[in-house]
């Protein structure tokens, strides 16, 4: 039922966006879309019996990850388009949206959501892959949607970049069915039946389906080598697209990465592909980092800042202990709604000074108060510092990391400092200018405050406020779901 | 019977071979042809490869899905995607893509024979395990060269059109592979035809912005009504 209602509210989302013909009609469609996917999810925690195979065969499965990802990425998705309503209009009065291309705009971000919580929600293997493959497409749209060069010229290297590792992940998929093939007489691409018949499988052959479907997953994530999409999509798109980016379609590699982990961590090949994670899990930190150290551009900073992220979230599923897990899953909560609020400050930052730029921005406290402090707190909120969630997690997932490697950890630590500069320099550069002290004597126009539309300032101050609460009070449900969640990937 | 030779599984499992044979050199044509219509027809023959492939599979083995497949080949990539592609190339009024980065046509030729050299090691390591006839070991080998190869098309070409063939041939180098390592339940093969399909359009779409001049691109688009979702 879960899944027949989820198409059937994104099938009719998609239909009522098409056929409207305003912008607000457009955007309140879609909030609702969201807001219904929200539903569906909460209902679906508080009432059904999960885990559960959906529509009748065993291509779908719900799960309490399965569901927990879905609500971050309808969150997410819910606070982008309050977000989008007034700040796609101010990128149409630009022009820098073309106002034909609207529609194309909303009617992507729709498909979007419907295909990620099909990514999400898929038991076959192959399946959440197409599914995955169809985020690719759906997303790169969406950054193409402001049709300059460099917008197009961003979107297709994400396109060719992901889409061309994911099909090195078909490869190990093809890998994956022969191996069950051998073992249960019929090949099988259920996520399902491989967990319960991993011990059965050739370590040395799963190792292998799983390089090749990391490299694809990978790829989404923005892990290093296959991160170079990462930092020219997520900036270029529009702040509302970026937003999703980072904090929904960056889970969709890290999800397949888990889940495979949990078939893997049963056999023999654990302790390789733990180690094979963790090393590129510290690698795309340390590259992350040191392109954030001297970065002038505020959302290339924040798009590195999310590609590190990804290192530590990949680290902590490679440490593969219950508490690692569990922490690591917190995590991905954690990131995903401190980054949003850190692109959508950003989002509001670029209609201000027209530019990303750290050299174009001045007064920004006196012009724009709440983005301007939105970025300061999500900064100290992304850094990891306490009282906010990510310090938590962090902390706990290198604990776990050290009973692996101390050096690791302190090598993680160290980067870690360099990222906390990376901001603190930028935040000092950017925020301390103000226009009477510029010093060059030349003339500066005074900069008129942007004003800010409704609805932009709320998805910023809703989020500080829910990163400030997950802070200091760990609510008991939160923590019985990551409970079940670690509990269902066979890890106690 | 004439065609008595049709179910001679030795003589099949000969013409298989001479057809990967085939399939290489149109890997190595798109790696270093600079016509884009010549590119467009030599990817075409490629995928018709992979139909006589798939169809000769068949008659050596009678699985059905094999024949399916064959014939989702033919109609998806030897008429749809080409005949789409060849409509944008008309808009586009590019015919030729000169300009190679990294490396030159000869340089990548060489790099080709060492991705075909990698993939026979890599998967020799691999399938002794899993116990596959000699003709489908080539296969899968000739499989993940191809792809590899597309690969290597969308790192040394500058025009996006060549970067999408590029693109269409990897997904033929993992056609490939699966026919000759596991048959896949035909759905999946549907559906991610339905994805190449998609994904095809996109770039090629977007390509017509990139591939010509900007100003031109505003207006195209309009034409193109795509876009725009409106009947104007």
């Amino acid at each position: 039922m879960i899944i027949l209602s989820y198409l059937a509210v994104g099938a009719v989302s998609l239909a009522l966006i098409l056929l409207s013909k305003s912008h607000r009609t457009m955007n309140a469609f879609s909030i609702l879309h969201t807001l219904s996917f929200l539903a569906i999810g909460l209902y679906a925690l508080l009432t059904t019996v999960v885990p559960t195979f959906e529509a009748g065969s065993e291509y779908f499965y719900v799960d309490h990850l399965s569901i927990y990802e879905v609500l971050i990425a309808a969150l997410l998705f819910f606070l982008a388009s309050v977000y989008a309503n007034g700040y796609v209009e101010s990128l149409m009065q630009a022009h820098e949206l073309h106002r034909s291309n609207l529609k194309i705009f909303y009617m992507a971000s729709s498909l979007l959501l419907t295909t990620v919580t099909l990514a999400f929600l898929s038991d076959n293997l192959a399946l959440f892959w197409i599914f995955a493959e169809l985020t690719t497409v759906f997303s790169a749209a969406l950054v193409a949607i402001l049709s300059a060069k460099e917008n197009i010229d961003a979107a297709f290297k994400y396109i060719f970049i992901a889409s061309g590792a994911m099909l090195f992940s078909f490869i190990g998929l093809i890998f994956l069915y022969t191996l069950s093939g051998e073992v249960l007489g019929s090949g099988t691409l259920n996520w399902t039946v491989l967990t319960a018949n991993a011990t059965l499988l050739s370590p040395k052959m799963l190792a292998a389906s799983f390089v090749f479907l990391f490299i694809g997953f990978a790829a989404k994530s923005g892990i290093f080598p296959f991160h170079t999409w990462l930092p020219d999509a997520h900036s270029k798109a529009p702040s509302a697209v970026s937003a999703i980016l980072s904090g929904v379609l960056l889970n969709v590699g890290m999800y397949g990465i888990l889940r495979m982990y949990a078939i893997v961590r049963q056999t023999q090949a654990e302790h390789l592909v733990s180690q094979f994670l963790m090393g590129f899990g510290l690698l795309t930190v340390a590259v992350a980092v040191l392109n954030m150290l001297l970065q002038r551009n505020l959302k290339m900073l924040i798009a590195f800042s999310s590609m590190e992220h990804m290192g530590i979230i990949l680290l902590g599923i490679g440490v593969g202990t219950p508490l690692a897990l569990f922490w690591t899953l917190f995590y991905v909560l954690a990131h995903s709604l401190t980054k949003a609020s850190l692109f959508f400050s950003a989002g509001i930052l670029h209609r201000q000074y027209e530019s990303n730029l750290i050299q174009d921005m001045r007064d920004v406290l006196s012009l724009q108060p709440v983005a301007g402090w939105g970025f300061i707190i999500g900064s100290f909120a992304i850094i990891g510092m306490p009282p906010f969630p990510i310090f938590s997690a962090k902390l706990f997932i290198l604990l776990e990391a050290f009973g692996f490697s101390k050096s690791l950890v302190f090598a993680v630590l160290l980067l870690l400092v360099i990222a906390s500069a990376a901001f603190a320099r930028f935040l000092i550069e950017a925020f301390s200018r103000s226009s009477k002290d510029t010093g060059t004597g030349e003339l500066e126009t005074p900069l008129l405050p942007y004003r800010v539309r409704k609805g932009m300032k709320f998805p910023i101050l809703f989020i500080i406020f829910m990163i400030l609460a997950l802070g200091v009070f760990f609510p008991e449900s939160l923590e019985n779901l990551l409970n079940e969640i670690v509990y269902e990937l066979g890890y106690l | 019977m004439i065609f008595s030779f049709l179910t001679d599984p030795a003589f099949l499992e000969d013409i298989v071979r001479i057809l990967f044979v085939f399939v290489l050199i149109t890997a190595a044509f798109i790696l270093s042809t600079r016509n884009i219509a010549s590119l467009l027809t030599v990817y075409t023959v490629q995928s018709l490869l992979l139909v006589l492939i798939a169809v000769s599979l068949y008659l050596i083995e009678g699985s059905q899905t094999l024949l399916a497949i064959a014939a989702l080949t033919l109609v998806s990539k030897v008429l749809l995607i080409p005949i789409f592609i060849n409509l944008i190339g008309e808009k586009i009024k590019i015919s030729r893509d000169l300009k190679f980065n990294y490396m030159e046509p000869t340089a990548s030729l060489v790099v080709s024979i060492a991705l075909i050299l990698l993939a026979y090691v890599f998967l020799s390591g691999f399938f002794n395990e899993v116990v596959l006839g000699k003709l489908f070991f080539i296969g899968a080998v000739i499989g993940l060269s191809l792809t590899l190869m597309g690969m290597l098309v969308i790192f040394s070409r500058r025009k996006m059109i060549t970067k999408v063939i590029g693109y269409l041939t990897m997904e033929n180098g993992v056609l490939l592979f699966g026919i000759f390592v596991a048959d896949l339940p035909f759905i999946i093969e549907i559906l991610i035809v339905i994805d190449l399909m998609i994904l095809v359009l996109l770039t090629t779409i977007l390509a017509i912005g990139l591939d010509s001049t900007r100003e031109q691109y505003h207006q195209r688009l309009h034409t193109l009504k795509i876009w725009s979702g409106r009947e104007d």
